[in-house]
């Protein structure tokens, strides 16, 4: 058996008996799911039971019986009108209510002069905006229907008003709310990516040199680097044993959302879905070797600590942006480590073509920028200080 | 055989170790005594290749370490002063993984584990985790996987550090037993008296440089004192030890 499988056996055999390395590895994973999933559900539920559509919109309107026509149409389509507060604009404010109608004071003196209607919104609050999203609907539709029965009245074509019909189709998929909270997702998997091996690459190595075992480990006939690629090959192992967990969380937790409530359609498949494989494994041995980095040149486990738990925010933080402000994705931002990564892992999750030739530079690049990580990490572990707990 | 010849060796404008050389031969044991910060970990470590000297050069068997390192490391087993054992492996994990370092293979190693198992008297925590071993109990873990390829030289730094009279007992008959079987043995002690029992042939050391070394009897014969322990003292005084000593019992005397 050769030196760095003697070694990536030991590291595995010790690391599966230590309870914060599985904790690390199985456990952690499982927080981006759970609450994701609990936000999803309930954004979903929110969006579904009380104004999604379909469903009964509840309205409080000020003043409905000055305008009984008006009412009536409301009510015929599916509108139930609720007594409203005196001070509506005050409930809504206080977040009594989503949102409120005011009706002008006094009953409209001829037939046809126009019926000012108030809709009192809070953008701020979701079920706001969508319920009165529905609401303008039927408004329009009033408007339309009065306007062309009083030119009917009248003996004209109701088209004679109608010199624009603007009709709005959304193609920009990221745009879609539902891709938003898919674009979620990434970022997480991305800090498992960080997250998953380091705690025997701790382990592994500033752990190895403040035991003191190290020095007894490198008087064996074996170089440096072997020793030092078995470990870390145990620490890929975690690594994407932690995001394997990951991804079948993520899968249980979409399938079990009200995704139409919101707008998520069809979900990744899981041929899709493999193709995380050639877009992460590179990444994984990527962040181990930033991981081998940080121990080389910091002289404690509570050091090295300090900067592996800050190492996952740098590549986070652009997910989480990337969640808000879309990128189309092009080879010179594929080619960037765990940038690329994040930009790829959306297009998945939101299931579009993911082009053949981004996954092979993204995949090539983060190989050219690990092979250099880990050329240092083992010149920095040549040193001769290294071996022996400060 | 174990040879140091004209070591220098400094840390950040410290000189550790200045100009050492010596011969741990086969069938002897070989005593590196001094006060602490004399050097002895520095020196041994040069010699099983995890430090490289800024001059001078080790041999074991004739070998160069900085021609070959591997043949050295190989006929070398070490037992270094941090023991460094793994919590979560147990005694028997920690041989087999050094003797697997070492390219043996299976049936071997639980030959050679066996016979270690009853030579240092580990039957009863072999297959328990090394956390929460007693001091005696992790120097044996580290002993026995030091010896698992049974080395010809066998280089212990401080190997009694910290044990009870029980197993420091032990630990010589083990040493004697290695010098029967004619291999060479290199200890460092900062305890004259162990050195002493032991000890064929004594270095002792005092900032980094050689202050006397010989035989226990050379020594008494060259400093005119009869106690080890006293020789010691007035080679390690910084004064040359053939005024120093009858100056210390003369204080005595008085």
């Amino acid at each position: 058996m050769s030196t760095i499988a003697i070694v990536f056996r030991k590291e595995m055999t010790d690391n599966l008996r230590d309870r914060r390395s599985i904790l690390v590895a199985m456990i952690y994973p499982l927080m981006g799911p759970l609450l994701l999933g609990l936000l999803f559900s309930f954004v979903g539920s929110m969006l579904k039971t009380e104004h999604g559509p379909g469903r009964p919109v509840e309205v409080a309107v000020v003043h409905a019986e000055n305008a009984p026509e008006f009412t009536r149409f409301l009510e015929a389509h599916g509108v139930v009108i609720r007594p409203a507060p005196d001070d509506p604009k005050a409930a809504v404010q206080r977040d009594e209510l989503p949102f409120a109608l005011v009706l002008p004071e006094r009953p409209a003196a001829a037939s046809a002069t126009p019926l000012e209607v108030t809709v009192v919104t809070d953008p701020a609050r979701l079920d706001s905006i969508v319920a009165s999203g529905q609401i303008l609907d039927i408004l329009r539709d009033y408007e339309r229907e009065t306007t062309a029965a009083r030119l009917r009245a009248k003996g004209l074509d109701p088209g004679v008003m109608t010199s624009l019909r603007v009709m709005h189709e959304n193609v920009g998929r990221a745009a879609n709310l539902g891709f938003m909270f898919l674009n979620m997702i990434p970022p997480f998997l991305m800090f498992t990516l960080f997250i998953g091996g380091v705690y025997l690459t701790l382990d592994a190595t500033s752990g190895e040199r403040e035991r003191g075992s190290f020095e007894p480990l490198m008087i064996n006939p074996v170089t440096r680097s072997q020793v030092l690629i078995g470990k870390l090959a145990a620490a890929v192992v975690f690594t994407l044993l932690a995001l394997a967990v990951q991804v079948v969380a993520f899968w249980i937790m979409l399938h079990s959302i009200p995704r139409e409530a919101l707008g998520i359609g069809t979900l990744p498949s899981v041929m899709h879905l493999s193709l995380l494989v050639p877009v992460c494994v590179p990444l994984a041995v990527f962040a181990v070797a930033t991981q081998l980095i940080i121990t080389a040149v910091t002289r404690s486990i509570k050091e090295a600590q300090t900067y592996l738990g800050l190492l996952p925010l740098v590549p986070g933080i652009a997910g989480m942006i990337l969640v808000f402000v879309p990128v189309k994705v092009h080879s010179l931002l594929a080619s960037i480590p765990t940038f690329g990564q994040t930009l790829l892992m959306g297009q998945m999750m939101r299931s579009e073509a993911v082009s053949w030739s981004l996954i092979g530079v993204s995949v090539l690049a983060t190989l050219a920028f690990t092979l250099a990580l880990l050329a240092l990490g083992f010149r920095l572990y040549e040193r001769e200080g290294i071996l022996f707990p400060s | 055989m174990i040879e140091a010849r004209e070591l220098y060796k400094s840390f950040s404008g410290v000189h550790a170790v200045q100009g050492v050389s010596f011969i741990a031969r086969d069938g002897e044991i070989t005593g590196i005594i001094g006060p602490n910060g004399a050097g002895k970990t520095t020196i041994l470590r040069m010699i099983y290749t995890v430090l490289a000297p800024d001059s001078g050069k080790t041999l074991v068997d004739g070998i160069d370490a900085e021609l070959d390192r591997r043949a050295v490391q190989r006929r070398l087993g070490v037992m270094p002063d941090v023991r460094g054992l793994y919590p979560r492996l147990t005694a028997r994990e920690h041989v087999r993984y050094f003797g697997e370092l070492h390219g043996l293979e299976a049936h071997e190693i639980e030959r050679r584990t066996a016979e270690l198992v009853n030579t240092l008297a580990m039957a009863d925590f072999i297959d328990r985790r090394a956390k929460g071993f007693s001091r005696g109990q992790q120097m044996k873990v580290a002993l026995a996987r030091a010896l698992v390829h049974n080395p010809h030289n066998v280089i212990l730094d401080e190997p009694t550090n910290g044990l009870d009279v029980g197993t420091s007992r032990s630990v010589r008959e083990l040493l004697r037993r290695f010098r029967r079987e004619g291999r060479c043995v290199l200890l460092s002690s900062h305890i004259m008296q162990e050195v002493a029992a032991l000890a064929d042939r004594i270095v002792i050391l005092s900032d980094g440089r050689v202050a006397l070394q010989g035989t226990p009897d050379e020594l008494r014969e060259s400093t005119g004192v009869d106690e080890l322990e006293d020789v010691f003292m007035a080679a390690t005084m910084a004064l040359p030890a053939d005024r120093a000593a009858p100056a210390a019992l003369g204080a005595v005397a008085d």
